[in-house]
C-alpha cells in the first residue's frame, strides 16, 4: 500500500467515526458545530478523494480551521493523525493557490522580512540585550515571537543562561524558522528560510543550539532533517538544556502554586514533558499542580498553525478556556514553555493568574532572592 | 429541499433571531452536520454515498431563540430536526425531508448546582462529559455513564431515553430527569418543575423523554446528582452457559443486591471481547459485575453475589475482566480496518424483555439474524429486578453496497420481528429514530394510537422531525 493509499484508507475510516475524539478538539469547542472537527475534516477529504465533492471555499476554511494540535491523535485508537493529514491537504491547496487569503500577509512578510509580523528584519534583535561573543557554549535561536513580541522571554533566557555560567551567542542574521509556513502548506517558501538558517547555524561556533520556541524546535529537529537539511550541532529546547544542567539551576522557592501548560509542539509533537516540570520544581521548590488535561492530553492554547491570524475571536475563546482550566488548579502561576502559548494565555489570563514562560519564571525567582 | 429564494429568505429571518454567525446555508456545513452515528449512515459515508442534508442549520443559544425559530418554521411549514450531540445510533438527526437542523450545541451552560437537593440544572446542549466532569469536581456524579458520554448531550440523552452502563443502580435518564423545559411546535415554552415525586395527574415529563424531537425541543433539564461512591469494586464470573448466568443475575436482584454493572456475555461475545486478554474456556459466558457505594455495603453485596454465582456453577475470575472492560469500555466503538473494510456493516439491536421471556427472545433473535449471513454476538446488560436488555450485535460483509444494505435491512426486519413475536421490546436505550421507525406501530400496538393523537395535537402541521419514531412519514 502506498502512503497516499494508506492515508485515503485512514481518512475513510475517520470520516465515519462516531465522533470518538471530538470532545477534545479545540475547534469543536470554539464553534460547537460538527464542521470544524477531526472527523469533519476527514469527511471532506474522503469525498474529495472519491471525486464525490471537491473541496469548496467553506471546505478549505474548515481545513484551515485546524490548529494541528494533534490532541485528537491522543484519543484515537486507530492512531489517525489528522494534523498531518490536514497539513498534507494544505500543501495541495497552496499548490493550487486556494489557501485563505488571510494568510497572504504572513507568507509575504516571511519572504520579505523573515518574520511573520511584518516587522523590519534589521530590528530583529533590537530589543534583545546581549553581548557579541566569539566563542559561545550555546547559540540561542530566538525565533520570531521572542524577538518581536515576547522579547522578555529572550532576555530572560539569556540572563538565566549567563547566570548559570554559559556563554550565549545569537545568530547575526537569523530568519524565521519556517514553522508558520510549513504548518500552513507553504513548503517551498519555508525551505528557503530553512536553508539560510542551516547555513548560518553551521557556520557559527558553539556547542549547542537552543530554542525557546517549540515551533522552532520542532522544525529544526524534525522538518529540516526530513527535507535533507542538516544542522551539525545538537538542537535543544531550553527546558531540555536546563534539565540536563539541573545542578546549575539553584533550588528556589515561590509561593502561590504553579501549574504548567504543555505546548503542543513541545509535548505531543516532540515528546518533551518531563524536562520543563523538572526545572519548574527545582526553581520554585513546589510540585506542579497538574491541570486535569495535561501532558499528551493538554488542551491547545489556540495559537497554532495560522489560526489566530485567521480566526482571532475563536483563538481567544480557546485560550480563555485553557486559562480557566489552569485556574481550577488554584495556582497563582501558569507556566508554559512557548512564546506563542505565553502570548495568547497571558492575553486571556486577567488578574488572578500570572502567565510566565519558563525562562521568565527562572528569572522571577532569581530576582527575588 | 427548498428553492433558493425561500431558503435565503428563511435564513435571513433565522439570522435576525440568532445572528448571522449562527446560521449556515453552506452545503459543506450541511454535509458535515447531516449524520449522527447510525451505522448505516457511517457505512454509506465510507462507500461514498451522499446523505440527505438540511437546507439550513441554525445554532440557537436560548429557549426564546428556539421558540422564535419554531415560529418561523411553523409559518413556513418547514421541517425542523433537533440535533443534540449528533451521536445517536438510529439516524434520528438525518434531515430526510430537508428543512432546518436546529442544533443545540451552543446551549452549553451548566446553570445551577443545588447541593442541598442534589440537583443540577443544565441547558440541553451540555455534552455528557462536560457535565460529569463539572459535578465530579464537587464530589458528585450524575450516575449517567453511556459510552456516548463524550459525544452526546443532555438533550439527546433525554430525547432518546438513553441509559448508562450503570443504569442497574442509578437508573436510566428517565429516572434521572426531574425537571424539564420544552419548546412546543407552537412556540410555547413550557416548564415542568423538578420534583422528587408528585401526584398531579400523569407525569408530563415522560411525554417528552424519548420523544426524539417529534413533539418539541428540549431546551433545559434538571438532573439528579449522587455523591461519588466511596468504593467501586469489580468482579468477574464465568458461567458454562447463558442460562445459568441469567439465573444467577435474577437471584442477585431477587436477594436485594443491586450491582452498578451487570453484563453477561454470550459465548461468541466472550470469545471476541475477552479471550485475547484472559484464559477462558471455549463456550463459557463471562459475567461482569461492579458494586458502588459504602465500603461495608459493597463488601457485603459482593460477597453475596459471588456466593450466588458460585452456586450457579461459575468460575471466579476476580476483578480482571470486569475492570478491564470498564477501563476499555470506549474501545469497541472506534473504527477498525476489519469493521470498515469494503462493504461491511454492523449494528446493535438493544432489545429489552422480562426474565420469563429473555432467553427465548435471545435465541429466537439470534437464529433469525444469523439466517442472513451475519455474525451475531450478544451481551445481556442493564439488568434489573424484573428483566433486562440484550445487546444483539451483528456484523456482515457483502460484495457490494446494494447487497450490504439489503442484508442489513433483512437482519433488522427479522431480528425485530423475532423480538416482538417473543414478547420483547425493540429498544432499551438507543431509541427509534429512522432505523426502527417502521416497526413502531407493531411495537406499541393499540397504544400507538395515543402517540399519534398526541402528535396531532402538539404538532398539527407536522414540522417536528418528520419520519422518525413512526410519526409524520411522508409518501
Ligand atoms: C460510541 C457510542 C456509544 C453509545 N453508547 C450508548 C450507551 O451506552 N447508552 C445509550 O443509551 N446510548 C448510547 N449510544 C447512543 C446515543 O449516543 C444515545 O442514544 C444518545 O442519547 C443520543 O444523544 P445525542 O445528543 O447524540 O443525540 P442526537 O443524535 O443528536 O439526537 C438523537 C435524537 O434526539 C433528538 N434530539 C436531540 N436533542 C434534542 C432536543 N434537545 N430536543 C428534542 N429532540 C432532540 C434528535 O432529533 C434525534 O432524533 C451510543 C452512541 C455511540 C456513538
Ligand atoms: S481522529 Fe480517530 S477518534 Fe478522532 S474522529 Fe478520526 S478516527 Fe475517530
Ligand atoms: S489537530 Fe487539533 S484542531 Fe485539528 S482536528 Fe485534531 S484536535 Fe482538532
Amino acid at each position: 500500500m502506498t502512503d497516499s493509499e494508506k492515508t485515503a484508507q485512514q481518512v475513510r475510516m475517520c470520516a465515519a467515526c462516531p465522533k470518538m475524539c471530538r470532545h477534545v478538539c479545540p475547534t469543536f469547542f470554539a464553534w460547537r458545530s460538527d464542521s470544524p472537527t477531526p472527523h469533519g475534516r476527514a469527511l471532506l477529504l474522503h469525498h474529495d478523494n472519491l471525486g464525490l465533492r471537491q473541496l469548496d471555499e467553506r471546505a478549505v476554511e474548515v481545513i484551515y480551521q485546524c490548529l494541528e494540535c494533534s490532541h485528537c491523535l491522543t484519543w484515537c485508537l486507530p492512531e489517525i493523525d489528522i494534523a498531518t493529514i490536514v497539513e498534507d491537504a494544505r500543501r495541495i491547496l497552496v499548490s493550487q493557490d486556494r489557501f485563505p487569503k488571510g494568510l497572504e500577509t504572513i507568507r509575504s512578510s516571511v519572504l520579505s522580512n523573515h518574520n511573520p509580523f511584518c516587522e523590519p528584519h534589521e530590528k530583529r534583535v533590537a530589543k534583545i540585550r546581549f553581548k557579541k561573543t566569539k566563542s559561545a557554549d550555546v547559540i540561542y535561536f530566538t525565533g520570531c515571537t521572542a524577538a518581536y513580541r515576547e522579547h522578555g522571554i529572550a532576555n530572560a533566557s539569556i540572563e538565566a543562561l549567563k547566570e548559570f555560567g554559559f556563554n550565549v551567542s545569537i545568530p547575526d542574521d537569523e530568519w524565521c524558522c519556517g514553522s508558520p509556513l510549513l504548518r500552513t502548506g507553504f513548503t517551498s517558501e519555508a525551505l528557503e528560510q530553512a536553508r539560510h538558517n542551516v547555513e548560518i547555524l553551521n557556520e557559527m561556533s558553539g556547542e549547542t543550539i537552543l530554542t525557546t520556541c517549540p515551533g522552532c524546535y520542532r522544525v529544526l529537529t524534525q522538518d529540516y532533517p526530513v527535507n535533507d537539511l542538516r544542522i551539525e550541532k545538537p538542537v535543544m529546547h531550553l527546558s531540555q538544556f536546563l534539565a540536563k544542567h539541573i545542578d546549575k539551576v539553584p533550588k528556589g522557592n515561590l509561593a502561590g502554586g504553579v501549574t504548567f501548560h504543555d505546548p503542543c509542539h513541545l509535548g505531543r509533537h516532540c515528546g518533551v514533558y518531563e524536562e520543563p516540570r523538572l526545572v519548574i520544581e527545582r526553581i520554585t521548590g513546589e510540585s506542579v499542580k497538574e491541570m486535569e488535561r495535561s501532558r499528551d492530553n493538554a488542551m491547545c492554547c489556540g495559537n497554532g498553525a495560522g489560526f489566530r491570524t485567521l480566526f482571532s475571536s475563536q483563538a481567544k475563546k480557546i485560550g480563555g478556556e485553557r486559562v480557566r482550566q489552569a485556574a481550577l488548579t488554584g495556582s497563582r502561576y501558569l507556566i508554559t514553555a512557548c512564546p506563542f502559548c505565553r502570548n495568547l494565555l497571558a492575553s486571556e489570563a486577567g488578574e488572578t493568574l500570572e502567565v510566565l514562560d519558563l525562562p521568565e519564571l527562572v528569572m522571577t525567582v532569581l530576582r527575588k532572592r | 429541499m427548498l428553492d433558493g429564494k425561500t431558503k435565503s429568505g428563511m435564513a435571513e429571518r433565522l439570522a435576525s433571531i440568532v445572528g448571522s454567525d449562527n446560521v449556515t446555508l453552506l452545503e459543506t456545513d450541511a454535509v458535515l452536520n447531516a449524520h449522527d452515528a447510525w451505522p448505516l449512515s457511517e457505512a454509506k459515508i465510507r462507500t461514498g454515498e451522499l446523505l440527505p442534508i438540511a437546507d439550513v442549520i441554525v445554532f440557537p443559544e436560548t429557549a426564546q431563540e428556539v421558540a422564535e425559530i419554531l415560529a418561523v418554521a411553523s409559518e413556513m411549514e418547514v421541517p425542523v430536526v433537533p440535533v443534540g450531540g449528533g451521536a445517536g445510533t438510529c439516524g434520528g438527526t438525518l434531515p430526510i425531508y430537508g428543512g432546518i437542523q436546529l442544533d443545540l450545541k451552543r446551549m452549553d451552560k451548566i446553570l445551577h448546582i443545588d447541593e442541598k437537593s442534589m440537583l443540577v440544572r443544565v441547558q440541553a446542549g451540555v455534552i455528557g462529559i462536560e457535565l460529569e466532569e463539572e459535578v465530579n469536581r464537587l464530589g458528585y456524579t450524575t450516575g449517567h455513564t453511556p459510552t456516548s458520554l463524550r459525544a452526546s448531550n443532555v438533550g439527546g440523552f433525554i430525547a432518546t431515553r438513553s441509559g448508562g452502563s450503570m443504569s442497574s443502580l442509578y437508573g436510566k435518564i428517565e429516572d434521572l430527569t426531574l425537571g424539564l423545559e420544552v419548546v412546543l411546535p407552537n412556540s410555547k415554552i413550557i416548564r415542568m418543575k423538578p420534583m422528587p415525586r408528585h401526584s398531579v395527574g400523569p407525569d408530563l415529563r415522560q411525554l417528552f423523554i424519548g420523544s426524539e424531537g417529534t413533539l418539541g425541543v428540549i431546551t433545559e433539564a434538571t438532573l439528579r446528582l449522587f455523591p461519588r461512591p466511596e468504593l467501586r469494586r469489580f468482579r468477574s464470573m464465568a458461567f458454562p452457559d447463558v442460562h445459568r448466568g441469567l439465573e444467577a443475575i435474577r437471584r442477585i436482584f431477587r436477594d436485594g443486591i443491586t450491582p452498578s454493572v451487570v453484563r453477561l456475555y454470550d459465548p461468541e461475545d466472550t470469545a471476541i471481547s475477552m479471550s485475547n486478554h484472559f484464559e477462558i474456556q471455549d463456550g463459557d459466558c463471562m459475567l461482569l459485575l461492579a458494586f458502588d457505594g459504602l465500603r461495608e455495603i459493597v463488601a457485603l453485596d459482593e460477597e453475596k453475589a459471588v456466593k450466588i454465582c458460585l452456586e450457579h456453577g461459575a468460575k471466579d475470575y476476580g476483578e480482571g475482566p470486569s475492570k478491564r472492560w470498564w477501563e476499555h469500555r470506549y474501545d469497541m466503538y472506534y473504527p477498525t480496518e476489519l469493521t470498515t473494510s469494503g462493504f461491511s456493516i454492523g449494528d446493535t439491536i438493544d432489545i429489552v424483555a422480562p426474565y420469563d421471556k429473555l432467553e427465548t427472545v435471545y435465541y429466537s433473535m439470534k437464529a433469525a439474524m444469523e439466517k442472513h449471513d451475519a455474525f451475531v454476538m450478544s451481551h445481556f446488560s442493564h439488568m434489573y429486578q424484573n428483566g433486562g436488555s440484550i445487546y444483539m450485535i451483528f456484523f456482515t460483509s457483502q460484495r457490494d453496497a446494494k447487497t450490504a444494505w439489503e442484508v442489513y435491512k433483512r437482519i433488522w426486519d427479522d431480528g425485530v420481528a423475532a423480538c416482538l413475536r417473543e414478547g420483547g421490546t425493540m429498544s432499551h436505550q438507543h431509541g427509534v429514530g429512522l432505523s426502527r421507525s417502521t416497526y413502531t406501530e407493531d411495537e406499541l400496538g393499540s397504544a400507538f394510537l395515543v402517540l399519534k393523537m398526541i402528535k396531532a395535537i402538539l404538532d398539527p402541521i407536522g414540522i417536528m422531525n418528520p419520519g422518525k419514531l413512526g410519526l409524520g412519514v411522508k409518501e
